[in-house]
């Protein structure tokens, strides 16, 4: 691992973790969740998956909101699944060259799928804890649930292709196949 | 290169997909405060009027009838007359009868409920099926069922 890498990590990181208390007085709207992709994008799935257990895992026990030990736990490992959605997306060697409006929405509803996969298992753990039915705690945090999403279909539909071609004039990450 | 990309309905679909959860959720979501709603105002009283049209020329108003929040107007019904029914499960309650007047083809007892927007509305479910709110006027009426469309109460 070079200097470079580990550096653009620890950034994503200190990003992540800052843009979450920058946000605080946003419920459910989050910069974390799209940061986490990136760094899967840009590393790899299993470094993705790392920026955002290690994001959750500082975030979580200084939360605004309160610490609970298993929906710390739940939500550190949910965040995962952003990084490592991102590594599997550039594994799938997808050209991201130009605006393509194919590309946003599809980026937009993977960011909306994930983000509904996070708040399932989120909802389970919440809901084991407090000793709540699943669908009703499901259902009553539906308007969390919905900013979460819609904010994250916006973030990822929008934001990806712009930031990426940034990272790769920057020369960080491999992201070296983007304009193929 | 995903082949999601390549096919514009598969991508369509997905979208389709994320939509029908967001509506899910939404609706479930409005179910549940609406039951919440209603949980916690049932028992509160109301008033409402309730019309019955005997068809042979004889109408009663019995206006300011007392009653309770989450109350059908079933059970409103039988605050003012005396009702035959049926209960078909799944269905709702079939009015046979209210006083001594009995369907008999082509006569039925149908239901209707005002709305200051649009007039006289014919009940679109069974009766025990409707929660009455405060204020509002309902009406029976022994009508002609083969007429349509069906005569409004004038």
């Amino acid at each position: 691992m070079n200097t470079v890498k580990v550096a653009t990590i620890t950034i994503l990181v200190a990003l992540s973790i800052s843009t979450n208390y920058a946000l605080v007085s946003l419920s459910n709207v989050k910069l974390m969740d799209f940061i986490t992709f990136i760094g899967g994008f840009l590393f790899g799935p299993l470094v993705g998956a790392f920026v955002g257990v290690l994001s959750w895992s500082i975030y979580g026990v200084l939360n605004p909101y309160g610490f609970v030990p298993q929906i710390w736990v739940a939500t550190m490992f949910s965040e995962a699944i952003y990084g490592m959605a991102g590594g599997f997306l550039h594994k799938a060697n997808i050209n991201f060259n130009g605006k393509s409006l194919r590309h946003m929405i599809f980026l937009g509803n993977m960011g909306f799928l994930l983000t509904l996969t996070y708040d399932l298992l989120t909802n389970i753990a919440y809901a084991q804890v407090l000793g709540q039915n699943i669908l009703v705690a499901m259902i009553i945090g539906a308007p969390f649930t919905l900013t979460h999403e819609i904010s994250n279909t916006l973030l990822f539909g929008t934001c990806f292709i712009p930031l990426i071609s940034a990272i790769q004039v920057m020369g960080v990450g491999n992201v070296t196949n983007l304009g193929k | 290169m995903l082949r999601i990309l390549e096919n514009k309905w598969a991508l369509t679909c997905l979208t389709i997909l994320c939509w029908s959860i967001v509506a899910t959720f939404s609706t479930g979501y409005f179910y549940y405060q609406y039951n919440d709603l209603l949980k916690r105002t049932e028992g509160n009283p109301i008033h409402v009027d309730i019309g019955l049209n005997y068809g042979n020329g004889t109408v009663r108003w019995y206006n300011n009838t007392k009653a309770t929040m989450g109350m059908t107007l079933f059970n409103v019904t039988l605050l003012v007359a005396k009702v035959n029914y049926t209960m078909y499960p799944g269905m709702g309650a079939f009015v046979n009868s209210i006083g001594n007047i009995e369907n008999s083809y082509p006569f039925y007892w149908m239901w209707w409920v005002w709305a200051s927007y649009s007039g006289w509305i014919e009940g679109p479910i069974a009766c025990d099926k409707y929660v009455v709110t405060n204020g509002e006027t309902l009406y029976w009426y022994y009508e002609n069922t083969t007429i349509s469309p069906l005569p409004q109460p004038s």
